[in-house]
């Protein structure tokens, strides 16, 4: 018996790959493919340190998620809206450093040259 | 006489002579003239006739009498000759009287009317002298009225009704002789009433349930052409021109004119409910009515009346929403006919809306009418308009003052399109919007083929009614379809897939179900391939994939046929287990699947029990049919009737009640802490928890299900837990 698939009509979520979960080419294993489950059950992920919506959100001055309201990722390892870190390092108050750790804010090149 | 003769004797005739003159006295003396004027006065038996006297002789008579001032007592000797006489009336009148009693012939009494009025004229007073005429006329129908039984009147309404449908000419004989008998005036009501009554046998004959001709008009036309010409023999009587006549009649017309009205509101008002299920076939029937109310002021009977029909055949649980909601359309439309500045229609809607608001699929039937699954509540060619709630406009120009019988709270509305008035059931657009959503992700995860252009055209609309803001979120949904398409198109290019899958923005769109569900085999290797391929195009992004949604096309080959099917990802992981090995257990699958549950994968293997693939040995094991076996294909046998919501989206209630579950927590915490609580502190305690906007009703149906469960108890109005 054989089973040949015609056409398969998939429905997917897609999702920011913030580098704070395992990277996709280790998710075969079956352990690896479980605890990505259960980060998916825990619901909503991981919101932007500033406006404090998800990342698969968008922030709060832009209407569409996903490639028109990107994130940036800094080399201290903290993902925001774009948006919202450029506003955020706009002002004065900011002195160029991350919100979360006060370290002065460095893009990390890897992710911001692959979008 | 003789007494005045005997008092005053020879002095009065010498007298009376001489005051006379000599003229006259010579051709005619007193006592001859007495004796001339009271025998051609006195009322005979009809076959008896006076004896023939010349006519001049009379009145010259009946003038001497006049000149010596006699006269009032030769009327009183007439009178007295008149009584004598009375009983040959009394006796007909009883006679054919009793034979209508017998009979109810009208004929009876026509023939009885005619015999009067030959009495009548028989004993009308020779010389036409005003005042005796007038007085025989009196006293003659003082007699006759006094010796008419009590049932004459409805004899004589039976006549009348008769001659209706007679010639003009002939009624006008037979009116006259009602007026000579003075008839007409005594009983006048009763002419009317025969003429409503008319009215009203007319409506019940040819209205009732007919709805598709204007009956107004007709009923007007038949008036004018039945009823018209009659009335003129009795109430156009003595005009001497059309105009004068027309003058008489038109004001009595015009009485009759308003019973029809009357009567044929009274009609349709009973028949509202009917008519406005029958809308538009009804339309003709509403026009009447309008023009009747205009005429006659029913409308608080009207809304009376479709309050309680509604009430009686609407508004209760066994109808169904969808038909409450086009019957309260079709009210609309009718009523905005009936009344446009929709004051009835206030009235009247006020108990369809609260009752709709408390139904918990309206919001849902709305909206699946709004995006045109089935139902036509929306008129195609109706302008979308937005909706919005109009602050009156100081400025109008056009201003009219509102209705007189509208209520303090009514509000004049301008003719808002139909979906407007149904969204505004609710307070706010959002719960329409979340419904909305919820449908639109329905739709667009069962598109197949990308085509999603008559969604696109809905939102469109849509948007024109509740705002670009409010649908942004239906607009990112769209936007994922169209990426998805895009994104697909490119990695199609990159290497084949069969793979075509709709990607979402998941914080965009409900709630979806979740699954554990884990695709094996070649599945497995199909999603991740274009995982890979999705990640080398959006370098920063992965896909999660929700494998128990979507639909897989697959052609089962086996040894002697091919089965080619569409079914559902776990229908078909389920089948690629069975090609690594013929038989498997429930157990077996469900572990390799992911930890489904039973249930679920029961339904799975149904499928192909019924596709004829794969056989139920028996304590819960699967075998492969390699080979189709006509022996052993029982009736596919459903262990159990699984009846489960397939749509992968989450709905509105659920959401709500998972949401409720977290402040369960908070219930269950404060019920802990501070004991036995009324359902108002609850409530109020609630309402600090960040997010909580529930209704005191909506928590009530919430701690009902949690006692139903046993969780907590309700005792003496207090909640506590149930420990």
């Amino acid at each position: 018996m054989k089973v040949t698939v015609k056409r398969w009509h998939a429905i997917a979520q897609w999702q920011w790959d913030t580098g704070t979960r395992s990277d996709p080419n280790t998710e075969q294993e079956g352990a690896g493919n479980q605890t990505q489950n259960d980060d998916d059950e825990d619901g909503d992920g991981d919101v932007c340190g500033i406006c404090r919506v998800a990342y698969e959100g968008c922030c709060p001055t832009c209407k569409v998620p996903g490639d028109d309201c990107p994130l940036i990722w800094g080399e201290c390892s903290h993902v925001f809206h774009m948006h919202c870190l450029l506003k955020w390092i706009g002002t004065a108050a900011s002195k160029q450093q991350c919100p979360m750790d006060r370290r002065t804010w460095v893009t990390a090149e890897r992710k911001v040259a692959a979008s | 006489m003789a007494n005045f003769d005997e008092i005053f004797g020879e002095q009065w005739k010498r007298s009376v002579e001489k005051i006379c003159g000599a003229s006259e006295s010579s051709s005619l003396g007193f006592s001859q003239a007495w004796e001339i004027a009271t025998s051609a006065l006195k009322p005979r038996p009809l076959n008896e006739h006076p004896p023939p006297r010349d006519q001049a002789l009379v009145l010259a008579a009946v003038q001497r009498i006049h000149k010596a001032k006699m006269t009032p007592f030769l009327i009183d000797s007439f009178l007295g000759d008149l009584r004598k006489c009375e009983h040959f009336i009394e006796s007909e009148i009883n006679e054919s009287m009793g034979r209508y009693d017998a009979s109810q012939d009208p004929n009876e009494v026509a023939q009885l009317i005619d015999r009067l009025a030959q009495w009548y004229k028989h004993w009308v007073p020779n010389p036409n002298s005003q005042s005796l005429y007038k007085t025989f006329q009196l006293a003659f129908q003082t007699h006759l009225f006094s010796f008419l039984p009590l049932s004459f009147p409805d004899a004589f309404k039976a006549l009348l009704v008769e001659t209706i449908g007679q010639p003009v000419e002939s009624n006008v004989i037979v009116f006259q002789r009602f007026e000579v008998l003075g008839f007409l005036d005594r009983y006048e009501s009763l002419l009317a009433s025969v003429v409503y009554q008319q009215i009203e046998l007319r409506v019940a004959e040819t209205c009732p349930k007919e709805w598709t001709s204007r009956k107004l008009a007709d009923l007007r036309t038949w008036l004018k052409e039945k009823i018209v010409p009659w009335l003129a023999a009795p109430y156009a009587r003595g005009a001497r021109t059309v105009e004068d006549a027309r003058a008489m009649v038109s004001g009595i017309i015009s009485r009759f004119d308003f019973h029809v009205c009357r009567t044929l509101c009274d009609l349709r008002i009973k028949e509202i409910f009917d008519i406005i299920v029958d809308y538009p076939d009804s339309m003709d029937a509403l026009i009447d009515l309008k023009e009747c109310l205009t005429r006659v002021d029913q409308r608080p009977q009207l809304v009376t009346a479709l309050r309680k029909a509604n009430h009686k055949r609407l508004l209760h649980p066994g109808a169904d929403t969808k038909d409450i909601l086009s019957q309260y359309v079709s009210t609309i439309k009718c009523l905005r006919i009936v009344d446009p500045p929709g004051v009835l229609l206030y009235k009247v809607a006020d108990p369809i809306r609260r009752y709709l608001r408390e139904r918990p699929d309206t919001i849902r039937s709305i909206v699946s009418s709004l995006v045109g699954e089935g139902g036509d509540l929306i008129d195609e060619s109706e302008q979308p308009g937005p909706v919005q709630t109009v602050a009156e406009d100081f400025s109008d120009p056009n201003w009219e003052p509102e209705p007189i019988d509208a209520g303090p709270e009514f509000r004049t509305s301008r003719p808002s399109d139909v979906i407007t008035t149904l969204v505004s059931i609710y307070d706010s657009k959002d719960l329409f919007v979340k419904e909305l959503q919820v449908l639109l992700a329905q739709r667009l995860l069962a598109i197949t083929d990308g085509n999603f252009e008559k969604e696109r055209r809905n939102i469109e609309i849509l948007k024109l009614r509740f705002g670009e803001a409010a649908l942004q979120v239906c607009e990112v949904m769209l936007k994922d379809m169209t990426d998805s398409k895009r994104i697909d198109h490119h990695i199609q290019a990159q290497g084949q897939s069969i793979m075509h899958p709709t990607v979402i923005s998941r914080h965009f769109w409900p709630p979806l179900q979740g699954s554990r569900l884990r695709m094996p085999g070649q599945f497995r290797e199909i999603q991740e391939n274009y995982g890979r391929g999705f990640s080398a195009f959006k370098p920063d992004k992965r896909l999660r994939w929700l494998p128990h949604l979507g639909e897989v096309h697959l052609d089962v080959e086996l040894s002697d046929r091919t089965v080619s099917v569409e079914v559902s990802p776990l229908e078909a992981a389920i089948i690629e287990l069975f090609s690594s090995k013929p038989v498997w257990s429930m157990d077996e699958i469900s572990v390799k699947l992911g930890q489904l549950d039973h249930v679920t994968v029961q339904k799975g293997l149904l499928t192909w029990i019924e596709h004829g693939v794969v056989s139920d040995q028996g304590d819960n094991t699967f075998r492969l049919l390699e080979q189709a076996s006509t022996s052993d294909v029982r009736p596919a046998a459903r262990p159990m009737d699984i009846i489960e919501d397939t749509s992968p989206v989450v709905t509105t209630e659920q959401q709500q009640a998972d949401q409720m579950r977290i402040y369960w927590q908070f219930i269950q915490g404060m019920l802990t802490n501070i004991g036995p609580m009324p359902i108002e502190r609850i409530q109020g305690m609630l309402r600090l928890a960040p997010g909580y906007d529930r209704t005191v009703e909506q928590l009530g149906g919430f701690l009902e299900a949690a006692r139903r469960e046993g969780l907590v108890l309700f005792m003496g109005g207090m909640w506590q837990l149930n420990r």
